[in-house]
């Protein structure tokens, strides 16, 4: 294998694949970045089995192969090299990649591209095109939800649902539930559901970055996989299987208190909170207090620690319904309140011991429902 | 055939009474020590040959026995420690029943030399099995000696039930420590067949008289109790640090008003002011004095007089735990010197790890200082102070985190660590009854079998306190609504599998109360498991956590949650320093 690149180019993409690196794997071929010549480009890709991303970049091919170099050794070296062309020639016999960059010249010792495992490629299966812009406003309004531990594996996934015309992400902690939705730009004909973990999701939207052209999503028939892939990169994730819950029921349909608070003073206040909450298991308590004629209403944010002491700051909000006291993980608040991207979000609430939602005002495609906190005095 | 009812002669009474006071040679000494500090000895002399059957003689510089009583004593109820009956109420005095010379010469040879000190010449008594044989006049110093010869010649029956020499002379050393511990002012000496034994200085300093006890190393892990408790309870004496331990409460000395006592409600409250800090099966080495007013304690119970009863036996506990417990707690505010004891072997593999703080000859293998979580009303008196700042390292086997402190390198154990961490912030919530409880987005059911759930309904209402929503079912089936928030990751089910686990599988002593043993049960399972991979910031966050603690250096069951390899250790090991 011969082949030249811009040193720009071979940067980016190593910054592209290189989160998919195994980091500790008793495989040494996953802490490995697979170079290949595939029609006059260079591929490079990388995988911890659960997860892998692959990005082609344009390349002078002088002569087809192929090759993984350790990435941590190959990703430092060209972050020192000039800016100018890289070549790299491969001698297969010793397994030997000489990368070459002006006056630069190094040897790195490779491992035989056979022993990597094999990323798979599209194939047959559903596929269907989605919007970048949305795509990256969904995952960042969902995935923070998702379960960060196993005790439930399918909860560590984002729900992927798409019908005819519509897309929704879903994802839950067994406290909490972020759910969004996005109209599709093209029609679809076969209803889609599946368990992309929110690591792969997490990746995806940093991959993708600002592009603007269409992401296309495809799921093999009977792999358990998800290929996103866009012009000149792909990312494959492994689907979590299981049952996802029945969120739809568990979204309240009435409430009897409707508070709307601006989105950041709202979140502000839940951050003070959230300094002294965090040494008392995150608890807040939130008062609500609806408005009179004179008065539109309030809502009380505040936290109480034995050891640290205590906060409390009042959010003015229009308030309607009873009045009513809760409790919440104030994490919770502060996640959600973060992707919200509306001046003001409501909150509705049906007494203290039932579930509160959050919802964007003047938008419906974005839910999330809090479990509350029963906080002893 | 009809056995005529008869007077029992005097001689059969003597020795049923002998019975009750004089069990084996350690009691004679005992008798015989109380009655010389009660004459006010400064200097008391014991010797002992043959395991105390061939001779024990106590001799003392107090005030002796005058001439025309000197007979007096081998009666039975003779004394001049009580007048009237009235006089019970308030006893000063170590005796006061009037039977232990008599009691003792019933069984024996005794020879009586006293000199009062108002006499210029004192008397010499002799007599066998309480008939006084010989009278004289001898010049002797100002005070008694007693000499005990050929004790239970006359009752073979007793002999037979006597241990060895050497396991009788054990039982008298630990009398004689027990009265020199309890009488720091007086010089004690005890020689058995001519050897010294022991030698106590008299300087009225405890610290001193423990030293000759246990010897100095010892003492240095001992900490000083004194404390003028509520109700008129004072406690002074010496504990051990948790980093020392025996496997029996032998060791446990307790006294009241000066006079040694058993009783196993104080050596309980003792024990329990070590709750979480000792292994189940450890056990403190510890000195206590109570002093109280005389009213207050009736000491009158049996002849022995190691049993009293107190008035208000619920203070005297409270003050003793208390105390003990204060004293555990400020142990590690005093922040001791380091020093580098390093105890035994050259194989490092093997249990060579240094006493963390102090100096650790301990021949004990808990090598750690630990320190206890308090329960409420102390948590408030005491100044919290951490550990010293602790810098990640990494992890060792998935299991151990390893951190560097300004004295060396730490090992902690994560699970014990995070399970301590738990612990605190669970009890801390459910003693101010702030358990913040977060209800689950699904209520879950959990159906268990007969057994399980006959456990569980029996445990709702503690559950309920403790934050959990646990509502029954049907049958043998629960709904879970809610958690304590405090657990964060543990799915439902495995919360109240937690709650139900059976503590007398895991070998650790019982806390005192429902609710402790369900959060001891839930935190344990709720805590990160050995095996874990943490990353960087996790074992940042749980060391973090861990400096908050109470008592850090133990896990709830009072397993160390670290183990820390001094500087000196390390230097040494690698032949930097001899």
């Amino acid at each position: 294998m011969k082949v030249s690149c811009l040193h720009e180019n071979l940067a980016r993409g190593l910054g592209l694949v290189g989160r998919a690196v195994a980091a500790r794997s008793t495989l040494p071929v996953l802490g490995n970045v697979l170079l290949a010549t595939e029609d006059s480009r260079l591929r490079l890709s990388a995988t911890n089995l659960e997860l892998g991303i692959s990005c082609w970049i344009g390349a002078k091919v002088h002569s087809e192969g192929s090759t993984t170099v350790p990435a941590k050794t190959f990703i430092d070296l060209v972050g020192t090299l000039p800016k100018d062309q890289v070549d790299l020639e491969l001698t297969e016999r010793t397994q030997t990649l000489q990368v070459s960059c002006a006056q630069f010249k190094n040897d790195i010792k490779c491992i035989d591209s056979e022993e990597f495992p094999i990323l798979p490629s599209a194939g047959d299966g559903q596929s269907l095109d989605l919007n970048v812009r949305d795509l990256r406003s969904m995952i960042g309004q969902v995935v923070f939800a998702a379960a960060t531990d196993d005790a439930r594996p399918v909860l560590t996934g984002v729900e992927v649902k798409i019908d005819e015309s519509e897309v929704s992400f879903a994802a839950a902690d067994g406290f909490r539930l972020a759910l969004c939705n996005s109209a599709l730009s093209s029609t679809n004909d076969q209803a889609i559901s599946a368990i992309v973990p929110a690591r792969g999701l997490a990746e995806l939207s940093r991959i993708i970055g600002d592009r603007d052209d269409p992401v296309t999503l495809t799921l093999p028939v009977g792999r358990g996989q998800a290929i996103f892939r866009a012009k000149d990169i792909e990312l494959v994730s492994q689907l979590v299987e299981g049952n996802f819950p029945d969120y739809q029921q568990l979204i309240p349909e009435s409430y009897s208190t409707r508070s709307v608070l601006g989105t950041d003073e709202f979140l502000n206040a839940c951050r003070a909170a959230q300094v002294f909450a965090r040494e008392a298991a995150y608890a807040a308590r939130l008062k609500i207090i609806p408005g009179d004629e004179s008065d539109p209403g309030s809502v009380e944010v505040s936290a109480n620690a034995a050891e640290t002491g205590s906060n409390e700051s009042v959010v003015d909000a229009t308030v309607e319904g009873d009045a009513v006291e809760i409790g919440f993980n104030v994490r919770y608040l502060t996640d959600v309140l973060q992707v919200i991207d509306t001046p003001n979000v409501a909150l509705e609430t049906n007494g203290d011991s039932s579930p509160g939602v959050i919802r964007p005002v003047g938008r419906d495609d974005f839910v999330s429902v809090i479990m509350p906190m029963h906080i002893g005095r | 055939m009809a056995v005529p009812i008869a007077i029992l002669h005097q001689s059969v009474v003597s020795k049923i009474a002998a019975g009750e006071v004089v069990e084996r040679p350690a009691s004679v000494v005992k008798e015989l020590l109380e009655n010389a500090l009660d004459a006010g000895a400064s200097s008391i002399n014991v010797t002992v040959n043959g395991g105390g059957l061939q001779l024990i003689r106590v001799s003392d510089d107090g005030i002796g026995i005058h001439s025309d009583e000197a007979e007096l004593v081998f009666m039975r109820h003779a004394t001049s420690k009580l007048c009237s009956a009235r006089d019970l109420d308030s006893i000063k005095t170590l005796g006061f029943r009037g039977e232990a010379l008599s009691s003792i010469s019933a069984v024996s040879h005794m020879d009586l030399v006293t000199r009062s000190s108002g006499e210029e010449i004192g008397t010499r008594l002799r007599a066998a099995a309480g008939e006084i044989t010989d009278r004289a006049i001898v010049s002797t110093p100002c005070g008694t000696i007693v000499s005990v010869e050929n004790l239970f010649f006359n009752l073979p029956a007793r002999l037979k039930f006597l241990k060895s020499d050497a396991a009788e002379k054990a039982r008298i050393g630990r009398v004689f420590s027990r009265y020199a511990l309890a009488f720091p002012g007086v010089r004690f000496r005890l020689h058995f067949d001519k050897r010294q034994k022991f030698q106590s200085l008299g300087t009225g300093s405890l610290s001193d008289v423990l030293v000759a006890v246990y010897g100095a190393e010892t003492v240095e892990q001992l900490l000083e109790v004194s404390g003028r408790g509520r109700h008129g309870v004072a406690v002074n004496g010496y504990v051990s640090m948790p980093s020392l331990s025996r496997s029996n409460r032998r060791e446990i000395t307790l006294f009241v008003n000066g006079r040694y006592v058993q009783d196993s409600r104080l050596t309980l409250a003792i024990t329990r002011a070590y709750h979480t800090l000792l292994m189940k099966g450890r056990y403190p080495i510890a000195v206590i004095c109570i002093t109280l007013s005389p009213v207050d304690v009736d000491v009158n119970v049996h002849p022995a007089k190691t049993e009293v009863r107190f008035r208000e036996p619920n203070h005297v506990f409270n003050s003793i735990e208390r105390e003990v417990r204060r004293t555990l707690l400020n142990q590690r505010a005093l922040n001791h010197p380091m020093t580098s004891g390093w105890p035994h072997s050259e194989v490092v593999e093997s249990v060579d790890w240094p006493a963390p703080f102090f100096f650790g000859n301990s021949v004990e293998s808990d090598d750690l200082v630990t320190e206890d979580n308090v329960e409420s009303e102390t948590q408030t008196e005491l100044p919290v102070t951490g550990l010293p700042l602790l810098r990640v390292i990494g992890q060792v086997g998935a299991a151990y985190i390893v951190a560097e402190g300004p004295d060396g390198l730490y090992l902690i154990d994560q699970h014990a660590a995070h399970e301590r961490v738990l612990y605190e912030s669970y009890m801390a919530a459910a003693q101010s009854a702030r358990v913040e409880s977060q209800t689950l987005m699904e209520a879950v059911t959990v159906t268990l079998d007969y057994e399980a759930a006959e456990d569980l309904r029996r445990h709702l209402d503690a559950l309920y306190a403790l934050g959990f929503r646990v509502e029954p079912f049907g049958g043998d089936s629960f709904v879970v609504r809610a958690l304590p928030a405090v657990i964060g990751a543990l799915t439902p089910e495995q919360a109240l599998l937690g709650v139900l686990e059976h503590e007398n599988s895991h070998g650790y002593e019982l806390p005192p109360g429902e609710e402790d043993r369900i959060i001891l049960r839930v935190c344990k399972r709720a805590a990160v498991r050995a095996g874990r991979v943490l990353s960087q910031k996790e074992q940042e966050v749980l060391l973090r956590q861990l400096e908050k603690c109470q008592s850090p250096v133990t896990c709830p069951h009072g397993r160390p949650t670290m183990i820390r390899i001094s500087v000196e250790h390390l230097e040494k090991k690698f032949g930097r320093r001899g």
